[in-house]
């Protein structure tokens, strides 16, 4: 990448300024998506606010719930009925929701999450932004479990990732959580919406074949055990307990065992299709910068302006954060003496690189907490720090 | 096609969401990219609001202001909010009724009588319309014409009138300012 901005300059007819909230609404849509039960709040309203014009134009069903609680509910019965759902929230919402969510990654039902981070904790900062979720993301809900969590660092990205959240969601039956924080959710930017058919066109595996024969939690070689459609004859038995392949409960410890690797299997055989990231200048760089969200399109300006004075630095920008793409990260990274990882919050992600690095290297944090977004000097600086250590 | 960073900032209800609503459309018509952030309290008045806008060629790195070339302060409460992010050469415009300590820098700062054209003219609420008049006379590289196209494809119709009344009674501040 080269000069201040991309080249492509853009046609006025082909492009629309947008909001991050509304183009996740619009992903939502275009990727499918035929319902949404939510209950509003700040800053993730609007991507409630346009579904509930969007989506009675497509046939879908827009419903306001009483709660978050009965709103992951209501999306996790309505993708058993056989729908493409989504709910969205912020702050206490996104806690309000981990019971439900345990039991859409438990009973593998796809469904969508967004959450447009605030400050916290509690009702905290409801109008600035904050990456303070990233860890109850990864374990919120309680008990072991993988799980899947975008987080998209633009407008188009926030309408591209919300829309493959839906494909990979329904491809491997699993909750798919799109993160991102308030100030992109707010962003208004110039884009033109990109296709995204391949993700419209990922459906759910449905079951085929006799009725009595089938088992709804006996997994295929992709690992994913395909649905029942409601109406197709099958039976089925849905619980947020522990399950055996016939979906009824079981606490056989042989049986317990297999419906743990069912859970973990399929991402790990899927691996390639869940992993993305952004590399900037990664390969020979010294200092690699590790930056997620608005934080990473700071980053990608201080990586700029830092190679511009000839320092060796570069970007690790992950878009799917969990599972971290650890294997690709040490690939990339392979040169790096120091890693400085950027995060509105007060020391999240670097856990993770601690655990991902492979070899010395030094790993320090940048953190911001008090409702601002980490700017492009304050990267610069931090990089320049450890330059000067090194 | 230079980039350019603006900032509409003072209280909550103050209409600066509308006033950088009114020039991305404005610098979208004229072909650029437009990145457009906003701040506000969790309170529906008062407390610090602000707009920015970051226009480019085509999508930017980062797409919030770290160099203001306009700015425009409508109450004290953002006075010190945009503290160094205001280039040497920016044009910063106060309101001097409502902003009683304006930064301070090696930037030029003109104060103009926003709120009391705005009262004149019958509100205090088309302060921010006064406020989008002058900007657009004194930037450059915006098109008056276009303004007033944004802002009548967006005003009701009930306050049309009032509110280019506003707008031009902004363009002569800006004009009496300009030729003293």
């Amino acid at each position: 990448m080269t000069g201040q901005t991309s080249q492509n300059t853009l046609d006025s007819q082909d492009t629309i300024n947008i909001q991050g909230n509304h183009a996740c609404a619009l992903g939502a849509v275009a990727a499918g998506c035929r319902f949404y039960a939510g209950y509003p709040i700040t800053p993730s309203s609007e991507v409630a606010e346009r579904l509930a014009k969007e989506l009675p134009k497509v046939g879908g069903v827009f419903i306001q719930m009483e709660d978050e609680i009965a709103s992951i509910a209501a999306t996790l019965g309505a993708s058993m009925g056989g729908v493409k759902s989504m709910t969205a929230t912020s702050g206490p919402g996104f806690s309000l929701k981990q019971e439900n969510l345990g039991y859409g990654m438990g009973a593998q039902i796809p469904c969508v999450v967004v959450n447009v981070m605030r400050g916290g904790p509690s009702t905290g900062m409801p109008t600035r932004p904050s990456q303070g979720d990233l860890m109850q993301a990864r374990w919120g809900t309680h008990g072991d479990h993988p799980v899947i969590a975008l987080t998209p660092g633009s407008v188009e990205e926030i309408y591209t990732q919300t829309a493959r959240a839906f494909a990979l969601s329904e491809q491997l039956r699993i909750p798919v959580l799109v993160l991102f924080d308030e100030s992109l959710g707010h962003l208004v930017e110039t884009i033109a919406l990109p296709d995204v058919a391949e993700y419209e066109n990922t459906v759910r595996k449905w079951a085929s074949g006799k009725p009595e024969d089938y088992k709804p939690y006996r997994p295929d070689a992709d690992g994913v055990a395909p649905m029942a459609r409601p109406g197709d004859g099958y039976r089925v038995h849905t619980t947020g307990l522990t399950v055996s392949e016939s979906g009824f409960p079981t606490q056989k410890s042989i049986e317990v065992d297999r419906a743990m690797k069912r859970l973990f299997n399929k991402m790990e055989i899927n691996k390639d299709l869940i992993e993305s990231f952004e590399d900037v200048d990664c390969e020979d760089a010294e200092v690699v910068i590790v930056a997620l969200g608005i934080v990473g399109r700071a980053a990608r300006m201080a990586v700029r302006e830092l190679r511009a004075e000839g320092h060796k630095v570069g970007l690790f920008r992950p878009i799917t954060l969990w599972p971290f793409p650890t294997q690709t990260f040490r690939k990339l990274t392979k040169k790096a003496k120091s890693f400085v990882v950027a995060e509105m919050n007060s020391g999240q992600m670097i856990l993770e690189i601690g655990a991902a690095k492979q070899g010395k290297q030094t790993v320090c944090g940048l953190n911001r907490y008090d409702g601002d977004p980490i700017s492009p000097s304050q990267i610069i600086n931090a990089v320049k720090e450890v330059l000067d250590h090194e | 096609m230079k980039s350019h960073e603006m900032r509409f900032s003072g209280a909550g209800g103050q209409g600066l969401q509308l006033c950088a609503k009114i020039f991305s459309s404005a610098l979208t018509g004229e072909g650029y990219h437009v990145s457009l952030s906003q701040s506000y309290e969790p309170t529906s008045r008062g407390g610090l609001s602000r707009a920015d806008i970051v226009a480019s060629a085509g999508t930017p790195d980062y797409p919030l202001t770290t160099d203001l070339d306009t700015l425009l302060i409508l109450d004290q409460a953002a006075a010190e909010a945009s503290e160094g992010l205001i280039r040497d050469d920016a044009l910063v415009i106060i309101d001097p009724r409502r902003t009683k300590k304006p930064p301070k820098g090696k930037f030029k700062v003109i104060e103009l009588p926003l709120s009391a054209t705005a009262i004149a003219l019958g509100s205090e609420r088309i302060t921010n319309v006064v406020a989008t008049g002058v900007i657009a006379e004194l930037s450059e590289d915006i098109d008056l014409e276009i303004i007033e196209n944004a802002l009548r494809s967006i005003s009701p119709k009930k306050f049309l009138t009032l509110n280019m009344d506003a707008l031009r009674a902004g363009v002569d501040l800006a004009r009496g300012a300009k030729a003293a």
